[in-house]
């Protein structure tokens, strides 16, 4: 635990296996003649969205160094990442840069959807396809048919759940409290909608900015409604905070949530308060599933800790634009139609598949925290 | 008028809201309206303290130097890190971990004033302020760098009660923290009022050059300014990371805006005054969400902030400042 | 617009879209300075806020371009004349306050007008506003950048600029002057906002898409710092502030690929080294025809005692 917390170490081997890597880069396109083809990737790497951004960039870079460590491609995949601080701006540059002069041949990302709603523009506009690992907001889907997203969109996260908190646990007093973001507010609306049209009624409804850390004003006004289930739409940074002063303020009703809450850090920030919590998620780190097991050891031993839900839809992404160009080569065009011809592909987040409209089909889990691990309810 | 006034606003602000509240049915959950807004009124006690903490710190270095220091939510921060390892990687007990994070930061902030604000004394205050700006940006990402992104987990090493008084909720944590913020306004009032370097700071304060000539070290005042700043944010860094069990390098961003608030709302340079402006700050806040809604929050607290300053345009605490002639 | 539209094509047959892109943002960028520098520069009025007029113009282009009929120009139109009606609202007000209090004051209205954006539904609150047109292109901002450089330049150099600079300089003096202090400030602020208003409908036109999280403090913070980088009431100095945050940046990321990750490590070291060797911004003293002015001030001041090219005085003071 202690050595895990001393960060510096891991930046100094962090800058150490990035050095390391430009070398041995450097040697290998020396010695092997392979043909080279670019991935890009861009998410918030600093700023208040780093911890989302880095994440996305560790698994799409797990990714692609197993790849060229296996020797099964006759090419060498090699990795752009840009940083676009979770603004809009710099996701327009960042994303430029990679279509125009990296001459990427396709993109894992962006993160936020903010992001790739400007961004994504671009990339349909020069026909280099996309995978956003992350970005739920329902109008991601129209940007074109180069857009590809490899994440449970909001709408079906929240429906399942208020299905199973009102026809399963039986949960008849709800109460919400989002995150004032896209990603809270698609979730809010489509959970209290769903719970509403099952008979179940939604008692309070409070939100919250990203970046806040004292929820109590919030936390006090549900507790005055006596609900029998929190549901927190939100990131799980927040979402940790907040069980632990609804806590502390003695509101211990059953907390829900979303896909925002798949990471080890709930439960290391959470601790008891997250206990007994539920949400659903494409993505299960304590699995008995060989692929993911395998996927969570490669992480943890990289990065020093386990994956969350982003960096296994990226690593997911990423290989599943590896096998396809594996498949039909570099040519974008190519690329975008093996992306939508993919049936099942096997990812560590189940199998998947893509829509019409590039939103992926994969399995949703529920889990549930019990002994500061995740376990699968349903 | 004076001094009164805030205390005033203060009262009617509670009047009103105990109005709203006993006409508001919404909020007769539980326990009735009465226990409810006694409640939120705790719930602002605690966040105007977070913000008071961090508006002492601001507020000094102002008196003294007239500079936005735009990096103090950043030495928070730092100082809240070296809370954090202090106590869990040197297993030091919470007095020894919270008095060194103080003097770690204290040399960050000599640091910082001897590198980016020092050179630029003699230049315009905004050229200061940009300069603290990027000190920031530098600062924040620096943090970014050594500690990677993710939010850390930080309980407290010592045992935190949480008990009810009258129905109302509350921890021992929660008065920790008041305690604290009291103790440093009490100390601060001390050292600027009692002390001789606190009649330096003065000096300094009132005419840098004067002061000087009457054999004072104008550059040692100034640099023992920021230490004393460093190790309140410091001290407000461990704190509200303890609060909030969370710290992360982006967590100086939003306080530090706040406490910056804070300091001119309760009239910036003013030691009680921060303290004022951070529970003020606080309670606007928790009285929004409590009485209005969560989703306009900080567009209540910035709009009252507005008309406090429209009808006390140097704060609530203050004084009017002289017409230069 | 024909003629534009021809430049445009020429110029992209030469400029590498990623550089172009950045050009735009630029060019969008020096609008921005160029007008706070108005306020901040020449009138010394410290303003915190000036990317909710920016918000203002980029929205209320972008509802129209998505919600109504209405073409390119109406919207711009539309957006200056929605920027300058909330210039007025919240200038006459505030602009009493000095210093950090004004500051404090125009942050908070920044924080407003976002925080309106993310619970309004006309804006498409958190989800934000997509499906503008793009309708922005290189040579229109070129051509928006000309247009507000010799209006705001002629304004500096006419009655108003004069007294604007009278405000700066001495407030209680000019006021004794018979400048009416507050009118002169508020015509200031709300020249200003019309031309962020502007800069927000370019900004809609190019981006597309708009969300309230892209109008936030930092990005007046940094509108601010590309005004004292160039050099306070410098005209050429918010071209130059403009061009060197937008590029500063991007350069990091191309020119410094092993640091790209930690590039705004350097950003922000950068600004601080930057300051340190050009406290008065990179051109030279506060003023337009910057050697003119001080020469003419040792000349005037000659006899007195030294006096630094702003001293204390200046800003917020």
């Amino acid at each position: 635990m202690s050595v895990h917390r001393l960060g510096n170490w891991r930046a100094k081997s962090f800058v150490a296996a990035a050095v390391g890597l430009f070398v041995l880069a450097f040697g290998m396109a020396a010695l092997a003649q392979v043909p080279e083809v670019v991935i890009g990737t861009l998410g918030p790497l600093s700023g208040d969205y780093a911890t989302y951004g880095t994440s996305v960039a560790n698994g799409v870079e797990l990714a692609i160094n197993e790849a060229n460590a296996s020797g099964m491609y006759n090419v060498r995949f090699v990795l752009r990442k840009e940083d676009t601080r979770g603004d809009q701006v710099q996701a327009l540059n960042a994303i430029n840069k990679l279509i125009e002069l990296d001459q990427v041949a396709a993109i894992v990302g962006p993160v936020l959807s903010g992001e790739t709603l400007t961004a994504g523009l671009i990339a349909q506009d020069s026909g280099v396809p996309f995978i956003t690992p992350s970005a739920t907001n329902p109008d991601v889907a129209k940007i074109g048919e180069y857009e590809f997203r490899n994440v449970i969109t909001d709408d079906v996260q929240a429906a399942q759940m208020a299905e199973y908190a009102v026809t399963v646990l039986g949960l008849k007093r709800l109460a919400i409290l989002y995150s004032n973001n896209d990603y809270g507010v698609g979730l809010r609306r489509s959970f209290e909608q769903t719970a509403r049209a099952l008979g179940a009624e939604v008692v309070a409804v409070e939100s919250y900015l990203d970046g806040d850390s004292n929820f109590s004003a919030q936390v006090t006004n549900i507790a005055a409604q006596n609900p029998d289930g929190l549901y927190i739409a939100g990131y799980y940074t927040e979402a940790a905070k907040i069980a632990q002063q609804a806590a502390l303020q003695g509101l211990n009703v059953r907390i829900m949530g979303a896909d925002g809450f798949d990471s080890p850090q709930l439960i290391a920030l959470g601790g008891p308060a997250v206990e007994g919590a539920l949400f659903t998620s494409g993505f299960y780190a304590d699995t008995e599933d060989e692929l993911a097991k395998e996927f969570v050891q490669k992480y943890q031993a990289a990065y020093g800790s386990k994956p969350d839900m982003f960096a296994a839809n990226a690593y997911d992404s990423a290989r599943i634009l590896i096998q396809v160009i594996s498949e039909v080569g570099a040519d974008r065009q190519a690329i975008r139609d093996g992306i939508a011809a993919i049936r099942d592909f096997p990812g560590v987040t189940g199998l998947t598949s893509f829509a019409e409209n590039g939103d992926a089909v994969k399995p949703l889990y529920i889990l549930r925290v019990e002994n500061g691990r995740f376990a699968q309810e349903r | 008028m004076g001094r009164a006034a805030p205390l005033s606003f203060v009262c009617a602000v509670a009047h009103l809201a105990g109005a709203y509240f006993s006409s508001r049915n919404r909020l007769r959950g539980q326990g009735g309206g009465g226990r409810l807004i006694w409640q939120q009124l705790i719930n602002g006690l605690v966040t105007g303290s977070t913000y008071a903490l961090i508006a002492l710190g601001y507020t000094m270095v102002y008196g003294v130097l007239q500079l936005i220091n735009f990096a103090h939510g950043e030495i928070y921060m730092a100082g809240a890190f070296a809370g954090l390892l202090l106590v869990t990687a040197a297993e030091l007990p919470f007095l020894a971990a919270l008095v060194l994070a103080m003097v770690i930061a204290a040399c960050v902030g000599v640091v910082v004033e001897f590198v980016a604000y020092r050179p630029l004394r003699r230049s315009s205050r905004l050229a200061v302020l940009i300069s603290a700006i990027g000190m920031s940006i530098f600062l924040q990402n620096l943090g970014l760098w050594i500690f990677g992104p993710s939010t850390r987990s930080f309980l407290p090493p010592f045992p935190v009660v949480s008990f009810e008084i009258g129905g109302l909720r509350t921890n021992t944590l929660h008065l920790l923290t008041l305690a604290v913020a009291l103790a440093m306004m009490v100390g601060l009032q001390f050292l600027v009022a009692r002390t001789k370097m606190g009649k330096a700071m003065r000096a300094v304060a009132q005419d840098r050059e004067a002061a000087a000539l009457m054999g004072i070290s104008v550059n040692r005042t100034i640099a023992f300014t920021f230490a004393i700043g460093s190790a309140l944010a410091a001290a407000a860094g461990v704190m509200v990371g303890m609060l909030f069990n969370a710290v992360t390098p982006t967590m100086g961003i939003m306080p530090g805006l706040k406490g910056f608030v804070a300091a001119v709302l309760g009239g910036i340079g003013h030691i009680p005054g921060a303290m004022l402006g951070g529970l003020v700050l606080g309670m606007i806040e928790v009285l929004g969400v409590a009485l209005l809604s969560s989703q306009w929050r900080d567009a209540i607290a910035f709009a009252i902030l507005i008309l406090v300053l429209l009808y006390r345009p140097s704060g609530l605490l203050g004084k009017p400042a002289p017409e230069k002639v | 617009m024909g003629m534009l539209d021809a430049a445009d094509a020429a110029i992209r047959s030469l400029i590498n879209p990623y550089y172009y892109g950045i050009l735009v943002t630029i060019g969008i960028n020096i609008v921005l300075a160029l007008s706070l520098n108005l306020v901040t520069g020449f009138t010394g009025q410290l303003h915190l806020g000036h990317a909710a007029f920016m918000a203002i113009g980029a929205y209320t282009a972008g509802v129209l371009a998505t919600r109504t009929e209405a073409g390119f120009w109406v919207a711009v139109a539309s957006a200056a004349a929605a920027a300058t009606l909330f210039g007025i609202i919240v200038g006459l007000p505030t602009l009493r306050l000095r210093g950090d209090y004004l500051a404090i004051a125009t942050l908070g209205f920044g924080e407003i007008v976002r925080i309106a954006l993310l619970n309004l539904d006309i804006t498409g609150g958190p989800f934000g506003l997509r499906g503008i047109p793009r309708e922005t292109n290189l040579p229109l901002v070129i051509l928006v950048v000309a247009v507000t450089y010799l209006v705001l330049a002629s304004l500096v150099h006419s009655r108003i600029g004069r007294a604007l600079i009278a405000i700066r300089e001495d407030e209680v003096a000019a006021a004794a002057m018979g400048i009416e202090t507050t009118r002169m400030k508020v015509t200031a602020f709300t020249v200003a906002a019309a031309f962020a208003g502007i800069a927000g409908a370019l900004f809609a036109f190019w981006f597309r898409y708009l969300n309230p999280s892209s109008f936030g403090f930092a990005v007046s913070i940094e509108m601010l710092a590309m005004v004292v980088l160039g050099g306070l009431g410098n005209l050429l100095g918010a071209v130059l502030g403009a061009a060197i945050m937008t590029m500063l940046p991007e350069a990091l990321r191309t020119a410094a690929p092993a640091v790209a990750e930690h590039r705004m490590v350097l950003y922000g070291a950068l600004l601080v080294v930057v300051m340190i060797l050009r406290p008065n911004g990179l051109l030279g003293t506060s003023s337009e025809h910057g050697w003119l002015e001080v020469w003419l001030r040792r000349y005037r001041a000659a006899g007195r005692p030294a006096n630094g090219p702003r001293g204390e005085r200046h800003g917020a003071a």
